[in-house]
Parts: C-alpha cells; structure tokens; sequence
C-alpha cells in the first residue's frame, strides 16, 4: 500500500489567544520540557497610551520549515527532517554544538544542559504518529491553533488557508516556515 | 628520507584498543538517554476531575511506568468544552511537588517559626482530638470554628463539624460570590447560567473572563467575540486581556457601575425599548422600578463613571436592541464594595426588563442530574448559634455559609463567645482574607489550630498540627453534579496511589472522628459512599460508565424557556421575577437599587484593586514550578503619570502601605491601569518556608487589604483599601 | 534578546583558529620567497612553522569542551555535510592541524628531534621509528598547507556568514574580513614571536618582511569593512537594525575605540611609519624593535576584538524587532 505523502502544519488564530499558558505548560508536560525552557512561546505586543491602548498575543513554535536551516548546518546531520515535514533532533548524534540555534530565524530550539543537546518543538510526533494532535493543539480554551495535513484536500488547515488571509514570519529567509498565521 | 612502516598486528591491536575505549563511552551516553524517553508501551490513561480550581474540568491522566505524565482533556464534558487550562495541566506538578506536605507534622517552637515534628497519623489524630475535646470541655462545641473552601471531599470536613456539635461552620462564598448569588436569588429566585455561547451583545463590569478563567463562559466568549460576532462592552478600570478583546473598553470609575446600570435602565424604559410582554407576564414592579430610574439620566452618569453619556445612551440602546441575546454578564467574584448587593441587583433586573430570563443567549436556569445518595447516620442540631449572628446582621445572607469577616470580628472580640479552636480545610485564611494582621491576632488567641491541606499554606505555617491531603489524582471523591445550561455528573477516581505518607480527607476526617466519639457519623469508606451515588443516576450502568468516561453529559443540547409557562412559579414571595423585591424591604434594605457613591481615595493615594491570571488558582498555585515560571514576582500595576510624580522607575521596589499594614513590591509602570488605582496579584509575599518559590518573594496583597463587607450579603469588600505608593 | 548561546570560548577558538591559518601563510611565504635559490627569510618560516599548529591545537580544544557533549565530537568525522559550514570546517581544520605539525616537524634540527623522542621509552619502538628527517617535504608541505590555510582563515567567517537569520553576519564580505584579519594576527604574532626572541634577535629584513605582510593585510581588511558598514547601512532595515548595535548600541564603543582604532589604524600607522622612509624616500626601514611590538601586539589585541564583537553582536542580531520572548 502506498503512503500518502503527508505534510504538516498549523495555522494560528492569534486573535483568540488569551495568553492563557495551557499550551506551555501542555507541551512541557507531554515532552519533559525542562524548567527554564520552553518549547512554544507566546509573543506579547503591548502599545498605546491609556486609555487607547492593545495588547496582542501570538503564539509561536518551532516552524518545520520546508528548507530548514538548522537541518541545512548540522554538522552531524542529528537536525533532520521527516517526509511529512516534521523536524526533529536525534538526540544520540546531536554533540551540542548549537549552531542550529544560531541559524533558526525564530528562536526556536533551546538547549538542554542536562542532557547535552538541543530540542525544540516536535509537533509532539508521538502524538501524531498515533493520529492524535500535537497537545499545544488538543488542550487550548480558545483552539487558536488548527493542526492537519497540507496534502490532504480534505483537511480543515487546508480549508482555512483557502478561503482566509494569512501570513507566516520572516518570509524573507527563504525557510518556508509551516505556522500560517490567520489575519 | 626514510619512510614509515608499521607493524600490522600492532596496529590492529592499538585500533582495537581506541575502539574498545570509545565504545564505553557510548555506554555512558545511553545511560544519559534512557531516563526521559520511555516508552509509551505501558501507559494507561484514567478519566479524572481536576481540582486545580472551582470549575472541574474533565481530564484524562497518563500513566507511564506508575507516573502521571500528562493530563488530557476529555471531550465529553460540556462544561470544560474540551480543553484544559494551564493549571490543569500543571496538576502533575502538584502531585510531584517537592515542597509537598510528606506526611502529618505538629508544631513544636512557637507559631509561625517553622520548628516542624514529623508524627504518626495516630500521634497526629490524637493530639487534635485531645485539643478539640479540652475545648469542648471548657467552651463547648460552638468554641471551635470549622473553615473550609468548596471540594468534592469539603462535605466530609463540615459534617465533622456539625457532629461535633459546632454551628460555626464557615465558607468561602463570603470571601467572593456571595453578593452576586444573594441578588440574582432575590429577585430569580436562583441564580441561572450565562449562555455565552448564544449571546449577541454582552457587557460585563470587570469579570475579566479571558483571565479569570470560568467554565464555558470563558470558551463561549472568546467564541461569540471572535467567531460569531458577537459585541462584547467591558468595563473595569484595568486594560486586562478581556478589554484587549473587547469591541468596546471603558476605564470605568470604580464602584460606578451600579450608575451606569441605572442609567441604562433609565435609557431603556424612556424610549420604551423594554421587553413589555415579558415584563407584564412574568414580573413584579416594573413601574416603581421606571419611576425610580427616571433620576439617574446618562447625564448624571457620566459624571459618576467618567463614561461619556452618548456612548451610555448608545450602549442601552444596542443592549435593548439586542432583545433576549443581550446579556449583562453576573460576573463571578463580587467581593468588590459595600454597595455590590445592590449592583448585581441592578444587573438582575436590566437583564430581566430585556426579557432574556430563559432564552437562548440569555440568563438560563440551570438544569440539574439527580443522583443518589449515600444515607450516614444523622446528628443533632448544633445547640448554640453561630458565632457571626448571622440570621441577625445578614437576614438574607446564607446562614450555612456564614459571614467570614464578621465572623473574624466577633472571634477578636470574643462576643459573643469565645472560639478557642480552629480547624481549617483546603482553605489559607491568611492569604484569603484581608487585613493578615487581624488574622494573625485571631490565630493567636486559639488554642488549637489544625490545618488540612496539600501544601504548607501560610495558614499551615501558623497551625498547631497539619494533616497531608492526598492530591487529587490520588483518591476517589464522591460524585458531583454540575447543574447548568448542559448539565453534567462527573467522577474522580485515584490515578496513583499517594506518593508520599498522605490521606483523603475523608479517612482524615474519620481518623479525628474516632478519637472525638464520632465514628458512627463516618462509618462508611469513600467506595460505599460512591456506589451510592452511582445508583440514582440517569445513566444505564452508571458506574461502569463513570469510571471508563470520567463524566456523563445529559445531552449536547441546552434546553430553553421550561420556566416560561404562564403557571411557572418562581421561588420568591410573589411567584414571580421580582425586580422590587418585598423581601428586601421587609429586611430594612432598598427594594430598588438606590446610588450611592462609594468614598474616593484622597489625592496622594491610589485605590488598590484585585484580580487574576489564567495561570495561577487565586493564592495556591503561586508555589508550582511550572506555573511559577510565568510569574516568578508579583508587581504593582501603576499608571506612568502618577508614577513619573512620584518617582517611580519600572521594575524598582516600591512600598506600599494603607491603614492595617505596608508591604514592598516591584513595580510595574504600565498604561494598562487608571491613574487614580494600583492592582496587584495576591498568592506571593508567602511566610511559609515550605512554598520555597514564593517564601518571601513579591508581597501579599492580604497584609494591607482592609476589612469591609457588602451590607446585605456580607461578601467581603476588597477594593476599598486606598494605598500611599512610595519609593522603597 | 535572546541568551548568548556561543560564548568566550568559541571566540577564543575563531581567534586561535585564525591565528595559525596566518602564522602557517606567513611561514609557507616566507620559505617560498628565494634569494640566490636559498629561503630569503629561512628563520622566519621556521619561527612561524614551529608556532603554527598550536593555537589550532588549543582551540579545537576548547571548543570540543564547549560542546554539550563533548566525547561526542568524533561524531563529526563520521559526517560530511556540504551545506554545513561546521561540517566542513572541522574536516579543513583537522586536515589543516594535520599538515602543520608534519610541517613543523619538518623544520626541527637534528638536536631537536633527538631531544623529543629522549623522553620517550626506549620500549616503544614504533614511535621511535618515526624520528626521520623531513626537512626536504618544507616546501611541498608548505604549499599543500597553503589552500588549507586560506580555507581555514575563510572558513571562520564562512560559518558565521552563512546564517541567515542574523542580518549581522549575513553578507558576503565576512569571510574575507576574518581571513584578512586571521593572516595579519599571524603575521603580527610571528613579528611578536621573533622579536621578543633574545636568542635569535630578529634582523631588520626580517622585521620588514613581517611588517610589510601585516600593512598589506591590515589595508584589505579595511577595504572590506568600510563597504561592510556602509553597503549594510544601504541595505534592508533588519541589516540597518543589526548595525546598530555597533552604530549607537550597545558594542559601538568597543568596535570603533578598541577595535578599528586601536586594533587596526593605529598599528596600521605605525607600521607606515616604520616603512615610510623605505618606502618613500629610498631610506633605511625603521626597524624599530619597541614600535614593532607595539603594534604587533595592538594587531593581536584587535583580531581578538574582531571575533568578540562578531560572535556577540551577532547573536543579539534578528528579525525579531518588536515581538518578545514569554512575559
């Protein structure tokens, strides 16, 4: 039987965002995030002088690029990528060099001292893996984040990003970053 | 020039060598990776109710190699609408809290220095016991005071004090929602659910829902707002995430709002905007209440809460507009002013005049489960009367839940009798109530204190022997039903066994019931008392159900207008929605929501005002470590005009100080706060050693809040303290 | 802001690297250039090849300390990954340390050689079997090492301008600032070297030699820094906001103070100085030996800054402008 090819992403709905922290906390309880790293984050921009004012929030994560560069400058090859777009670490070849972190336009790998090597998010591939949503995903009060497959016409990402405006950051890159946020 | 040449069985021998010593290092890695990557293979996953806060979200726990990895929501409760809060999932760090209580302590040196004894639970039992008896002896029953905050288990921990004879049974309500529920039930004759989900047009006077997080009024808000298009009016004198999210913001005086209501019910009736069939049908009073408002125009309230009166005229009108979709959202934490009785009351009777009682998008009754009950051995009436003369000074308030703080008066001044004992359960009185001076010099006048709790609380800190409740993921609680728009039966069974040497609050309770004579009263274990209640529930093998879903939810649908039968009686005096209320009058209160300004602070000082975060459980969850890192500190929240007046940098230490008390705090100079208040989040500034995150870390807001309460309810009043703010 | 994930120890070791990719240049010239079919500057090319492996040989190092796992790094020679200016760069450098302590061994006197495998037991007769003389493989050595030695001063640049997440390192003329300054640190250290040598007190044509090489590589370097700021202020305003920081923020003291001033004009100065009257008026080169030191050791001084405000002012260079890190 022939495996669909697959490609995930998220889109974000960052107006519902509530800056709650259940996603945080979600995925450092489903990944055995360390204390005093994090592996999804939500950006605050807070302007104006009372009383007209806004805060917004935007949660951000690693983006599973489609070029990634901190595939690209591993030395070791332990940054890799999955077919269905999903970048992990090998956590047995990583040497901790730390240049993937310097490459990632988003912030978005931290260093385990503990263990000697870099993590990051990994749209909680056990999850997926089992057809189950990343847990950032699962446990949000507001569903700001809408996980699927790209390649699949059917999927509600796919909906989303067809009938809605939308951006991803730092396009200048040339990264192709994966997280659409919605406009 | 001579060229190399090697041996090759040498060669082969020092590569081997090189190999062998490389490999064991491999070894050594392979042990660095084997902890943190188990296998998923063993895990279990058990339906449970969390306990993190009052809304009882359906989680469902991981069980990896006997530990708890993670808690996932469970879908089919309607209430927690699929998801789980930040709190939630931090649950697993509560059961794997290093500064957990281990097992039963009793003090030893003085009170509050920390010089703990490790004891047997026999040790522990019986020296509560003999305590709890001397009391008796000497004060009778009614000398012990039984305070404890709502849980699954809190039953247990009242019915011990009943049995033993005390009336002083004292709750949280009065430290937060009592006001709003006294003025809901007095003109309702409930109080009903807010159906967010369908509203078109909601206004709330702060209930800053999108931090505050309240089951599904928090999920069906962001929903309405985001997705339906809902409107959403909020006022409340700090920019919060819900005013972030708000159509429109208005940074409200504070303790106006009642003039912005009357206001708008003046609009409403003027211009004859009022649901009239539902108002004649179903009501009492609505021509005294359109005579009444004819004197608080827009005009006047615009004075009173800096709103312009356009935007008031403006907002009644969509309000009305909106028919029954329109909602004046309750709010859920009252404890705001002396006058917020009549607030809320105002609220009741805007959203009555507009005709949603019963209707989609509107206030909907809340429909109930029935479910069994487990038959104990009942006990007498306490003879003596409570200690806070309730039924005397709070006619109206629920005698059950007691008056906190009068209740605290009347302990300093021993009339009109002395409490000398002090059990507390799931509750930090000195964090929870204001003025901590007053309550230190209540702890001080006992002669018993015993705490039962999770963490060392300062409450425990001050206590005379503190009993370790097992966590929530490790026990079994009785059976709670959720009444509300789509009610729900959930469950909570033991995830793991206790970790470390704790109890469920029902064996502690037995455990001090048998020494004290009591045993009859609680002479059942949890399974019996559980089994019962599975019994009478209107689900077909309800137990199996139970504990393989975790919940049962009645049906996906909400229903609306059941009350809305012509010969529907309404639980009030008349049968009918009262908006003049009878009752009221008869107490010696107005039947009418009548202004009155609340006092302004003087032009050095700033009103402290109170509120929260989504990621902390009011002062409880400041301790866990993985909540803890998004707020190491509490600051104080001041306005950059004042700030910049008073000198006062971002992020440097300030002292503030009111009548009871002074304490030293960051502060954070913000635009997102009025000028004339500061705000600061409570659950820091700890006493306690053992909450080592938060021990003497940022300050307690409870040591400078003053004593105030709301004048029918006798809910506390917590935004009356007015504070000088000083460089430190 | 984000944390500094590479720290002193990488900068010391872009230096070190550096700094033997131009003590190793600087030595293979010196023994191409002839007189009269002999090496015109014979000590220098000695001085510079006995010097060159070990700076490299420190720096690998510590930098095989500084990663999370250190009995990791064989991991890198299991892995050749074309994209990965860190893969290829430990492979150049290795092959580079290699070929310079084989060309230092070749450049040991006899005496030398004894003395070295004295304190080796008698017993291990296969080390001993490597005491040869190699003297005649100077040369091949020499300009075998010579690409390697440009790819090692280039490659340090490389991987730090290959990022393109930060507009600070990201522009073609990285590479050529760090190898420029890699040869004139190793022109300067092996001027230092020989001039602080009482045994051997250097001669003038040596010092001139020496001092005409670290002019010359002083000035290309400024040719690639001025279009470096001034292209980079031309540019987008992510590269704009980057050169701030060396513009009015927070390393803008360091880079134009201790930096260019004081780590590249001022011995850059001197060094005309020395030269002018040879140069300009057919006169005797100065050959002053405290003015030699002077700014031998001010170029040292200013290679290191180099690296310092790159690696860092690199680090706190992103897109993010606005949006921050978690509450």
């Amino acid at each position: 039987m022939a495996m669909k090819k697959k490609r995930y992403a998220l889109v974000i709905d960052s107006r519902k965002c509530l800056n709650c922290k259940a996603c945080v906390v979600a995925c450092k309880a489903e990944n055995k995030v360390p204390v005093g790293h994090f592996r999804n984050r939500i950006n605050e921009e807070r302007k104006g002088e009372y009383p007209t004012l806004s805060i917004n929030f935007e949660p951000e994560q690693c983006h599973h690029c489609d070029e990634p560069s901190c595939v690209r400058v591993c030395p070791t090859g332990a940054s890799w990528q999955r077919k269905d777009g999903i970048v992990l670490v090998n956590y047995d070849e990583c040497i901790g060099c730390r240049y993937c972190m310097i490459a990632c336009p988003y912030d978005a790998r931290y260093f385990n001292e503990e263990e000697g090597v870099v993590d990051k998010c990994t749209f909680c591939v056990q999850r997926v893996d089992k057809g189950e949503v990343p847990a950032c995903v699962e446990t949000c009060p507001s569903k700001v984040r809408v996980f699927g497959d790209l390649e699949d016409p059917k999927s509600r990402i796919r909906e989303l990003l067809a009938t809605r405006r939308y951006k991803v950051k730092e396009p200048q890159t040339g990264n192709g970053p994966q997280l659409y946020y919605l406009l | 020039m001579g060229t190399i040449r090697m041996d090759r069985r040498l060669f082969l021998k020092t590569a081997g060598a090189t190999a062998g010593a490389v490999a064991a290092t491999q070894v050594g890695c392979f042990k660095y990776f084997k902890k943190g990557r188990s296998t998923a293979a063993d895990a279990k996953e058990i339906p449970t109710t969390c306990e993190l806060c009052p809304n009882k979200c359906s989680a469902i726990a991981v069980v990896e190699g006997g530990f708890i990895r993670k808690l996932n929501p469970n879908p089919e409760n309607p209430k927690s609408r699929d998801m789980l809060c930040a709190r939630g999932n931090a649950a697993v760090m509560q059961v794997y809290d290093p500064d957990r209580i281990k097992q039963p302590m009793i003090r030893v040196g003085a009170r509050g220095e920390g010089k703990w004894k490790p004891v047997s639970w026999d040790e522990a039992f019986d020296y509560a016991a003999k305590k709890l008896a001397e009391i008796k002896q000497k004060y009778g029953p009614e000398g012990t005071l039984w305070s404890s905050t709502e849980g699954f288990q809190e039953k247990f921990f009242v019915n011990l004090g009943q049995a033993f004879g005390s009336p002083n049974i004292v709750r949280h309500p009065t430290l937060c929602l009592a006001s709003v529920n006294l003025a809901y039930g007095t003109t309702f004759g409930t109080v009903p659910s807010f159906d967010m989900l369908n509203s078109k047009y909601v206004i709330m006077s702060g209930a800053n829902r999108f931090e505050s997080i309240i089951t599904p009024d928090t999920m069906d808000l962001i929903g309405s707002v985001m997705e339906r298009k809902a409107k959403l009016v909020y006022l409340d004198p700090r920019f919060t995430v819900t005013a972030a999210k708000a159509d429109e913001w208005y940074p409200i005086k504070p303790g106006s709002d009642l003039a912005f209501i009357l206001a708008m019910l003046n609009v409403i009736i003027a211009e004859k905007r009022y649901h009239k069939d539902f108002v004649e049908t179903y009501t009492l009073g609505f021509d005294q209440l359109a005579e009444h408002v004819k004197q608080y125009t827009p005009e006047w309230a615009e004075k009173e809460t800096e709103i312009p009166a356009k935007d008031i005229i403006r907002i009644a009108r969509e309000f009305a507009d909106a028919g029954t979709r329109a909602l004046y959202y309750s709010g859920r934490r009252s404890s705001w002013y002396e006058n917020d009785f009549q607030m809320r009351r105002a609220q009741a009777i805007l959203n009555t005049i507009v005709g949603n009682w019963d209707q989609m998008g509107g206030m909907v009754p809340n429909a109930s489960l029935p479910k069994g009950e487990f038959l104990f051995m009942p006990w007498d009436d306490p003879k003596a009367s409570r200690v806070d003369e309730v039924k005397t000074n709070f006619p109206l308030a629920a005698a059950s839940d007691g008056v906190y703080l009068k209740l605290r008066e009347n302990v300093l001044s021993g009339k009109p009798y002395p409490i000398k004992g002090w059990m507390v359960y799931k509750q930090d009185p000195m964090n929870a109530l204001p003025d901590q001076g007053k309550t230190l010099k209540m702890i001080e006048d006992m002669d018993f204190i015993g705490v039962i709790d999770l963490q060392m609380s300062d409450m425990a800190w001050y206590a005379d022997v503190v009993f370790p409740e097992s966590a929530y993921l490790e026990r079994t609680d009785p059976v709670e039903v959720m009444p509300g728009i789509w009610p729900a039966v959930v469950y909570r069974q033991q995830v793991v066994k206790p970790i470390h040497d704790t109890k469920p609050n029902l064996e502690i309770v037995q455990g001090l019931a048998k020494r004290l004579g009591l045993s009859d009263y609680f002479d059942y274990t949890i399974d019996q008392w559980v089994e019962a209640e599975f019994k009478d529930l209107p689900i077909p093998m309800a137990a199996e159900h139970m504990k393989k879903h975790g919940v049962w939810a009645a049906t996906g649908e909400a229903h609306y207008g059941k009350t809305l039968t012509p010969d529907h009686r309404f639980v009030t005096k008349s049968g009918k929605i009262e908006i003049f209320s009878e009752r009221l009058q008869e107490n010696g209160y107005d039947p009418l929501p009548v202004y009155t300004q609340i006092a302004q602070p003087p032009a050095d000082r700033f009103r402290l005002i109170l509120g929260r975060v989504g990621y902390f459980t009011h002062a409880n969850q400041s301790n866990n470590v993985w909540l803890h890192e998004f707020m190491p500190e509490n600051d104080l929240w001041i306005n950059p005009a004042p700030a910049a007046r008073l000198g006062i940098k971002n992020g440097e230490y300030v002292n503030v100080a009111s009548s009871v008390g002074s304490v030293r705090i960051k502060a954070r100079v913000t635009e997102e706060i009025r000028p004339d208040c500061v705000f600061m989040l409570h659950g820091f500034g700890k006493k306690s050693k053992m909450q080592s995150l938060v021990y003497n870390v940022g300050a307690s807001d409870a040591v400078i809040l003053e004593t105030a309460w709301d004048k029918v309810s006798g809910n506390a009043a917590f935004h009356g303290t007015f504070v000088k703010v000083s460089n430190a | 802001m984000h944390e500094t994930n590479w720290g002193l120890l990488i900068v010391v070791y872009l230096f070190l690297g550096g700094l033997s990719a131009g003590l190793f240049f600087a030595s293979g010239l010196a023994n191409y250039l002839k007189v009269d079919d002999k090496p015109a500057y014979a000590r220098v090319a000695r001085m510079g090849a006995l010097l060159a492996p070990w700076p490299v040989a420190i720096g690998s190092g510590l930098l095989i300390l500084d990663l999370g796992n250190w009995y990791r790094f064989y991991k890198l020679f299991m892995h050749f990954r074309w994209e990965s200016p860190m893969s290829i760069g430990s492979w150049l450098l290795t092959v580079f340390t290699v070929i310079a302590f084989l060309y230092l061994y070749s450049w040991l006197k006899e005496d030398e050689r004894t003395w070295i495998f004295s304190k080796i037991p008698a017993s291990w007769k296969l080390v001993h079997r490597l005491n040869v003389d190699i003297s005649s493989w100077r040369e091949t050595l020499g300009m075998i090492g010579f690409p390697f030695s440009i790819g090692v001063g280039i490659y340090t640049g490389v991987l730090l301008g290959a990022v393109s997440s930060r507009p600070f390192w990201n522009t073609n003329l990285v590479a050529q600032m760090f190898l420029f300054s890699a040869l004139s640190s190793g022109a300067a250290a092996l001027l230092l070297a020989m001039v602080l040598d009482k045994k051997n007190p250097i001669e003038k044509h040596e010092t001139k030699f020496l001092v005409t090489l670290d002019v010359v590589f002083i000035s290309l370097e400024l040719f690639i820094i001025l279009p470096y700021l001034i292209h980079g202020e031309l540019s987008t305003q992510a590269v704009k906001q980057a050169l701030d920081l060396i513009l009015g923020g927070p390393f803008t003291f360091i880079f134009w103070g201790p930096f260019l001033f004081l780590g590249l004009l001022v011995p850059l100065a001197i060094e005309v100085y020395e030269l002018f009257p040879a140069i300009f008026k057919g006169r005797e080169f100065h050959g002053s030996r405290n003015l030699a030191l002077a700014a031998a050791s001010l170029v040292l001084i200013g290679g290191f800054l180099l690296r310092y405000i790159f690696v860092y002012a690199g680090q706190m260079s992103s897109f993010h402008s606005k949006m921050g890190l978690l509450q």
